[in-house]
């Protein structure tokens, strides 16, 4: 396994590690999922660069486009979370009481 | 040098780990803009010229400062940065001792660590009268708008409607 491949999966964990795991804030867990949407759009691209078949340059924009309106309607919860109890804390998301 | 790469990407690892050890978010949004800065100059390095600029303008200058002034809507009295508790900067060391251990294992290995990532160089049209020259991944991705017409069609409709959601979640059902 090419170590620069290597780096960029221990990348794309390392960030599902990050958004599983909270502390205190939310968008925090947005970041690490930005993270990820990176790292993948980051491997495809050397894929389609060094198998010399651009046509998989199609993958990495379809990507990123959808994970800008993931990112849109993630910051649109922060935001109306926000709105109810002031920050984003996590420990106040506490409607379904379990 | 014949490593940029491989320590391009060391530095990509490092900076997931800064902002994958949660500190406040609006330096985890610092720590993401500088992964997403070294991230695209590894694009660029393997000859994705076009990739790099959709990345930097598209990813760093829009999501980024969307996620900027989000976060400065959300943020504390006191952010928490890496150096201010244990649990941060333990979390940044650990990832940062494990890469460092993996980088020296690798490197101890007798493999040909020194690989050629050729970009994909320039195409070179023969055909008809006259000759061309084309980028392989421009046109790699103007291929979207020929034979992934209906992709963007599909891709165009899920925005809309996804705008209109951002909106009716805003608004408060």
């Amino acid at each position: 396994m090419t170590p620069t491949y290597m780096n960029i999966m221990l990348a794309f964990t390392i960030s599902l590690l990050g958004m599983l795991t909270y502390r205190s804030h939310l968008v925090a867990s947005l970041l690490c999922l930005e993270g990820m949407m990176m790292s993948l759009f980051i491997m495809t691209t050397l894929i389609a660069s060094n198998m010399h078949f651009p046509l998989i340059n199609i993958m990495p924009i379809i990507l990123l486009v959808f994970a800008a309106c993931e990112t849109a309607v993630g910051l649109a919860l922060l935001i109306s979370i926000s709105n109810t109890y002031g920050l984003d804390y996590v420990h106040n998301l506490n409607l379904l009481q379990c | 040098m014949a490593y940029v790469l491989f320590t391009l990407s060391v530095l990509l690892v490092m900076g997931f780990v800064g902002f994958s050890s949660k500190p406040s978010p609006i330096y985890g949004g610092l720590a993401l803009i500088v992964s997403g800065v070294v991230g695209c100059v590894i694009v660029l390095n393997c000859g994705g010229v076009y990739m790099g600029l959709v990345m930097f303008l598209v990813y760093l200058g829009g999501m980024m400062v969307v996620f900027g002034y989000t976060t400065a809507m959300a943020i504390e009295e006191y952010p928490e940065t890496w150096g201010s508790g244990l649990e941060v900067l333990g979390g940044l060391l650990v990832g940062l001792m494990m890469e460092v251990v993996l980088v020296l294992w690798v490197l101890s290995l007798d493999e040909t660590v020194v690989v050629s990532f050729s970009d994909t160089g320039d195409w070179v049209i023969f055909e008809g009268e006259g000759s061309g020259l084309i980028r392989g991944d421009s046109i790699g991705a103007g291929a979207l708008y020929d034979y992934g017409r209906w992709l963007v069609v599909v891709a165009g409709w899920t925005l809309f409607v996804g705008v209109y959601i951002v909106i009716e979640i805003v608004r408060g059902n």
